[in-house]
């Protein structure tokens, strides 16, 4: 199991809002929001490309692309037209530093 | 009483008008070209829907608004604000079939369209026959629980029904034009067969008598429950008239475990327009869903039916055939995403280009991971006719699974010289030859259409191949 | 082991200074200079470009990687792999962009034939060399192909006058240092009837080294000329590497052209061959076996311009782990092509659960006396082949190699040099290992 590395002051991803953070060559969004933070792959699993930078609301973000809607807490797919669910990663808080820890 | 500038003649024999604006509407509505978030509410407003639905088609807009046009393709040149967005019901209707082109006419009197259905699709105000004839039908399936009407009437009787269903399988945000569908969409049919049912007969677009069929922005809504089967028809050989220059349509089918639908299209439009639709099917545990798709455009058409298969053996499968001629793009195909084990599907896509047409394929098989056990087969063959003529082929194959079997091929050809020679030493003119080894070519597709359209698409490719229509 | 010494970013700064040490012809500084005012125009490709949506580079940082800094210290370099029991007729070899040794055999040279390092013989035979460098690749489709232009140098210059039929392999070798750039261009000239064959290859000092590969290959063969073009792409797995390679074959002139691609961390190549003259043919081979996180992405093209060419290319693809390949290919067809043969078929063999593969074929037809045809195929390894094999004794490993090896054989089959099939033979039965 990889280890925990730190990847942003909570300062920088306000509530919400988010950072993308490159990780061991994989582009992760740290997401901060509903007072919880989360961690997805920058994928959006329809069509391959960024899902970062889509509207975030609540626990959903949606690509910025053709509308696919994930969870963020466990990167389900939501709506068409995604039908897989993206990676999610382990993030905590301790103290001031965001820690991520890579899963699958 | 506001003048009524939504029904410009008027008819002694019944107006089939559900909107009967004259007596209800609050506003002066007066006719205006454009799409803005007002012209959505009126819509909205004027067909009597549920605030969701109204807040839906406005954020449709938004979406249709902030997304670029798209970047592949045919090339559209649409201007959106000069396009009329509120509903015209008596879009063909309130014509009479002196002021049918005499064009359309022949067409049909060659097609072999019978008598009640020719004046019916030409626009001209329904018959009393046609209504007794396709009465009856109704009354038969609303006996098997069977719900069949168009989408505008579904809202009203269904609401329920429908809101669990619709958008779910085409998002506003999907694309550009599913968004603009979203946010000015009328018409359509919505069918909903319950578990077991099986419909023997092919439903069609016509036997709603009671709305507009072939409107521009429709929004179909099937939805297959268990075990049951429907096949629906689409179009008709008949050359499709509307006035207007964009027929922009949403089709969005649920087929449940076990059960089976086949949608049949069968399109030829008789005007220059641009036909850009969405359609999309979710199989899910042992469905089959099947598209049968027909093609013979104006102008530009993009089209690329889609099946996903959602749980253990689903099944897709699509026949798609495209023939463009002078001046025309057909840029169709077809899209399967397998999204569970144990699924298949299978594409044969037929298109034939002459006379400076142009045929594009464009298809996407992919299989997501843990779709073990998959496969897919697409074959693509097209004919081109001259040396004007274009053909293309663009396929996507996206594998993420290791256990899987997935099978291309496409080719490109001309009618071979020794072929023609063969047919044309044994009395057959040139012409004739080559519009027999044309249907021989597509001949995979028409056996899978209902008789009576197989004949009428026999000698619709006979019209084409002669240049007499198109 | 050598390490690259501090070279100078992509920057201006650097540029000039690059130039100034390179004491060249004013028309090569002009097309250089242009070419970097292009590359300081363009911004790096994303993935909202059509040709990059599936090859994802924001991890690659530019500015890691510079002009050719101080030439290395010379050891002799490995052999390469596609030189064993070959009889050369002459070898080139650069190292971190710098030209390291050329020789040619005598009797070659005294026939008028050229080859050697491009930046010395682009002096010596700057008219030969000006009327033909990037008249084939575009050198200003975008960033890359702009860098390469501006920066290129360790090239290679093979020229073969008329009717000189070349009987023993060349063999080119570039070589990279932990973390510096290959920025090598291939200029080959067959002139009418030449006929030769070329082994290229491409290795790093250190196995997971990084690296930067941006580069070009033009092939030019007359009316009637031969060749056989050999490219093997291996480098270590933190390469990055970008290439346009582009053929004109003319008037009744053959190419075959063998890809193999086994290394780098991501690859991005643009291969088109270009069938300008009646009756001109090219056979395109490729080989590509992926591991680990690798993303091989590689675009063809089958450019049909003048009538009766053939054309038939064949890609085989085997992934294993969580790598991933892009295979593009394109047959265009002009209006002019009459009575063309254009074939492609790209075949994938997955060795794993998580590997990726996306196969676009594609066909762009605008004449109607032709015969197209594309086809791909995506499966695994057959288990009842496997079984067989093992019930004659063999172990699952190499039940698995048989498998293997059988997939990639029909494309070894049309690879007609020896040494090059039984040398891929080797490097893939290298790499295969044991799967569930």
């Amino acid at each position: 199991m990889p280890d925990f590395i730190r990847v942003a002051n909570i300062s920088e991803i306000p509530d919400p809002g988010r950072k993308l953070v490159e990780v061991d060559d994989r582009l992760v969004v740290v997401i901060h929001t509903a007072g919880h933070f989360y961690a997805v792959d920058d994928v959006c699993t329809h069509d391959g490309g960024p899902l970062g930078e889509g509207q975030l609301q609540g626990f959903t973000i949606a690509c910025p692309r053709h509308g696919a809607k994930f969870d963020v807490r466990d990167g389900r797919a939501l709506t068409m037209p995604a039908t897989k669910a993206t990676v999610t990663h382990d993030v905590k808080v301790v103290g001031d530093d965001v820690l991520l820890r890579l899963c699958g | 009483m506001a003048t009524n500038v939504l029904t410009d003649s008027h008819d002694g024999i019944g107006e089939i008008n559900k909107y009967d604006f004259r007596t209800e509407s609050k506003y002066v509505f007066k006719a205006r070209k454009g799409l803005d978030p007002q012209i959505v509410s009126q819509i909205s407003e004027m067909k009597g829907e549920p605030d969701w639905m109204r807040d839906f088609r406005l954020r449709s807009l938004e979406i249709f608004n902030s997304k670029p046009m798209p970047r592949w393709g045919g090339k559209i040149a649409i201007d959106f604000q000069d396009i009329y967005y509120y509903l015209k019901p008596a879009n063909k209707q309130g014509k009479t079939w002196d002021e049918v082109p005499d064009e359309i006419k022949k067409t049909f009197d060659r097609l072999g369209i019978p008598e009640a259905e020719k004046k019916f699709l030409a626009g001209v105000k329904a018959q009393f026959e046609s209504e007794v004839i396709y009465g009856s039908l109704q009354e038969d399936l609303g006996r098997q629980g069977v719900i069949f009407t168009d989408t505008d009437t579904a809202l009203r009787e269904h609401p329920d029904l429908l809101r669990e269903y619709f958008s779910t399988i085409i998002p506003p945000a999907d694309n550009k034009f599913a968004a603009l569908n979203s946010a000015v969409w009328s018409g359509g049919s919505f069918i909903y067969v319950p578990k077991g049912v099986k419909i023997e007969f092919p439903l069609q677009a016509y036997f709603r008598i009671n709305a507009e069929n072939m409107g521009q922005f429709e929004r179909t809504l099937i939805i297959v429950d268990e075990g049951a089967e429907v096949h629906y028809v689409e179009g008709c050989t008949a050359p499709m008239y509307i006035t207007e220059s964009l027929h922009s349509a949403v089709v969005e089918i649920i087929v449940k475990k076990h059960a089976r639908c086949r949608y049949t299209t069968i399109q030829n439009w008789a005007n220059n327009i641009y036909n850009l639709v969405t359609k999309r099917a979710v199989a899910y545990e042992g469905a089959l869903m099947e598209w049968i798709d027909g093609n013979l455009g104006r102008r530009l058409t993009m089209k690329y039916p889609a099946v996903y298969m959602m749980e253990p053996g689903a099944r897709g499968e699509i026949l798609s055939i495209a023939f463009s001629s002078a001046g025309q793009h057909q840029d169709a195909g077809a899209k399967v995403v397998h999204c569970a084990p144990h699924t298949s599907s299978r594409i044969i896509s037929k298109s034939i280009s002459k006379n400076g047409g142009r045929s594009s394929y464009r298809g996407l098989v992919k299989i997501e991971s843990g779709a073990k056990k998959s496969k897919s087969s697409v074959v693509c063959d097209a004919l081109i006719l001259d040396s004007a003529s274009r053909s293309d082929t663009y396929p996507y194959i996206e594998i993420d699974e290791q256990d899987v079997t997935v099978g291309h091929e496409a080719s490109v050809s001309r009618i071979g010289e020794e072929q023609l020679f063969y047919l044309t030493s044994r009395g057959l003119s040139g012409a004739e030859a080559s519009t027999m080894i044309v249907n021989g070519f597509i001949e995979p597709l028409i056996k899978e259409l209902p008789m009576e359209y197989a004949v009428e698409m026999n000698r619709l490719i006979e019209l084409q191949m002669e240049g007499s229509v198109g | 082991m050598a390490e690259v010494t501090t070279s100078l970013g992509f920057n201006r700064e650097a540029f000039d200074a690059f130039l100034q040490s390179r004491g060249e012809p004013s028309w090569l500084r002009d097309q250089r200079c242009e070419a970097w005012a292009k590359f300081e125009e363009l911004p790096l490709p994303s993935q909202k470009d059509e040709e990059w949506s599936r090859t994802d580079i924001r991890l690659f940082r530019l500015d890691r990687f510079g002009f050719p800094a101080d030439r290395p210290a010379g050891a002799r370099l490995a052999d390469g792999l596609l030189t064993h029991r070959v009889e050369l007729g002459g070898q080139v070899t650069a190292w971190d962009s710098h030209p390291h040794s050329a020789r040619l055999n005598e009797k070659w040279a005294r026939r008028g034939v050229l080859f050697g390092s491009l930046d010395e013989l682009a002096a010596e035979h700057g008219d030969l060399v000006r009327s033909h460098l990037f008249r084939a690749v575009d050198a200003h489709y975008d960033k890359f192909a702009a860098l390469h232009a501006a920066a290129w140098s360790g090239g290679t210059l093979l020229y073969v006058p008329r009717g000189v039929v070349i009987d023993e392999p060349l063999h080119m070798l570039s070589v990279i240092s932990p973390g510096a750039a290959d920025l090598g261009h291939a200029l080959v000239i067959l002139e009418d009837g030449a006929e030769a064959t070329l082994l290229a290859e491409t290795a790093s000092l250190s196995e997971q080294s990084p690296g930067l590969h941006c580069g070009a290959v033009e092939l030019l063969l007359g009316p009637g000329a031969r060749m056989r073009y050999v490219n093997l792409q291996n480098w270590a797995t933190g390469v990055w590497h970008f290439a346009h390679q582009k053929a004109l074959v003319d008037r009744g002139a053959a190419l075959q052209w063998t890809i193999a691609a086994l290394g780098s961390r991501l690859a991005k190549v643009n291969q088109h061959v270009a069938l300008v003259g009646r009756g001109a043919g090219a056979q395109v081979n490729g080989v590509m076996f992926t591991e680990g996180k690798q993303h091989l992405s590689y675009h063809t093209l089958q450019h049909h311009e003048a009538p009766s060419c053939k054309s038939d290319l064949l890609y085989k693809s085997a992934l294993q782990d969580v790598s991933r390949t892009v295979w593009r290919g394109m047959i265009k067809v002009d209006p002019a092509a009459q009575k063309t043969d254009g074939y492609q078929r790209n075949d994938n063999l997955m060795l794993s659960d998580h590997a990726r593969s996306d196969s676009i074929p594609g066909l762009e037809i605008l004449a109607d006396d032709v015969r197209c045809t594309h086809g791909s195929t995506t499966g695994r390894v057959d288990d009842e082949q496997i079984f067989y094999a093992r019930c004659r004794g063999l172990t699952r490993k190499e039940a698995v190699r048989m498998v293997v090896a059988g997939f990639f054989q029909q494309v070894f089959d049309r690879i007609t040099i020896d040494s090059v099939r039984e040398a891929l033979g080797e490097a893939i039965g290298r790499r295969i290992r044991e799967y569930d």
